[in-house]
């Protein structure tokens, strides 16, 4: 077994701090986006959609997409819980995972590659979508704090992925993206400090 | 328990064809899009996000998001299995749902919302984003031919929850014209097929 990783990209970040939570080793191999490897038709027959990560397993089947991955990992190892407990709370997570992806972490990320020098000629950028995207990102936070004023974590008392994917997705903003979350956030900032404290925050 | 819901839009026919298929029947509650019925501050109580379907249990709870409210479903009533049967499967079919949401289902909602009258007004349009979009979705159609060629299905031989995003991200595509070309012919025998199925009509 092992994973196709990038540690500079978030959503092997996403995979590498849900198996530090759960104490599990694999092996990681490098795919290096930045001189186009995930892109060779060696790698597009592990993933055809060129993404990272890929988990490849001891029969050789290749499983992409972070949450697809996560949740083999639940399978197979349980404990501690991340991906919800019983009926309704693995719905409960699975929203608030969703949401953290679709509301938060892909507008963060749009505005990303749409406006880093990064991406410049190797993706058509649209700067203005990228800038309308980072103040979407900055409205669904003011809303998101209100949501921590009366929990520790995203979906309740418990750590869940839904709090790895927001903070992955946080600091893809905050160290390359050009977001700046407004100190009056008060919420948020109590609990990325939280997120950040964590020993899977290094993985 | 209720569904609050809008007949027209793609993702709540996603969760009433799996509710089709499972054989549940749920009482359906009409939201108005059109009108803007999501967005006015009653609704925002039920989702802040906006967003239909959502689905309330007899305790109050709001779960929120098509998949969410899937996952809900298929561990109340697992047969049949619409999200895998083992910890395995459970991944590939999550692997293929994810990838006909983000690269086909995504892709012509984006490409109408940013293209079409529907949305003038009410959303930022950006035309060629939207063009982008539907290029991208007329190129995934493409490589999802080439995978059909093989299997029945889109996550292997059983239906699955990923033939249900797949079958609406692609109906959806016929508000800006993106369709199955003449030449692709397993994804014109796949559409036939998932598309003679009764719970296609939810």
């Amino acid at each position: 077994m092992k994973i196709y990783d990038f540690t500079f990209a978030p959503n092997p970040r996403r995979v590498r701090m849900f198996l530090a939570e759960k104490g599990i080793k694999v092996p990681y191999e490098q795919v290096d986006i930045m001189a186009g490897k995930n892109r060779t038709p060696e790698f597009l027959k592990k993933n055809p959609m060129g993404g990272l990560p890929v988990l490849e397993l001891d029969d050789g089947a290749f499983l992409s997409e972070s949450v697809a991955i996560c949740r083999y990992f639940e399978g197979t190892h349980p404990e501690p819980v991340l991906m919800g407990a019983d009926t309704r709370d693995r719905a409960f997570v699975e929203m608030w995972n969703r949401r953290m992806e679709l509301d938060i972490f892909g507008p963060i990320a749009r505005a990303f590659q749409n406006t880093t020098e990064l991406f410049k000629g190797r993706m058509q950028q649209f700067p203005d979508y990228g800038k309308a995207q980072r103040e979407t990102a900055i409205q669904r936070l003011g809303w998101l704090d209100g949501e921590l004023k009366s929990r520790k974590f995203i979906a309740g008392e418990r750590l869940t992925i839904a709090d790895i994917t927001a903070f992955v997705g946080i600091e893809l903003g905050r160290t390359m993206g050009g977001l700046v979350i407004p100190p009056e956030m008060k919420n948020v900032h109590r609990w990325l400090e939280e997120m950040s404290a964590r020993p899977s925050a290094k993985a | 328990m209720k569904i609050y819901e809008y007949t027209q839009a793609p993702n709540p026919r996603r969760v009433r064809v799996f509710l089709a298929e499972k054989g549940i029947t749920v009482p359906l509650q009409q939201v108005n899009i059109a009108t803007g019925e999501n967005r006015k501050p009653e609704f925002l109580k039920i989702n802040p996000m906006g967003g239909l379907p959502v689905l309330e249990l007899d305790d109050g709870t709001r779960i929120a998001e098509s998949v969410a409210i899937c996952r809900y479903f298929e561990a109340l009533q697992p047969n049949p299995p619409l999200m895998g049967t083992d910890d395995k499967d459970k991944a590939v079919v999550e692997m293929w749902n994810r990838r006909m949401e983000f690269e086909i289902l995504s892709m012509t909602a984006s490409a109408f919302r940013n293209t079409s009258d529907f949305f003038k007004g009410r959303i930022p349009q950006v035309k060629e984003y939207g063009e982008i979009c539907r290029g991208a979705a007329v190129k995934r159609l493409e490589w999802l031919d080439t995978e059909l060629a093989n299997r029945k299905f889109i996550a292997g031989d059983r239906y699955t929850i990923a033939d249900i995003t797949a079958l609406i991200g692609i109906d959806f595509g016929r508000t800006t014209g993106i369709k199955i070309a003449p030449e692709q012919k397993n994804l014109a025998r796949w559409h036939q097929e998932v598309s003679s199925r009764p719970s296609a009509k939810a």
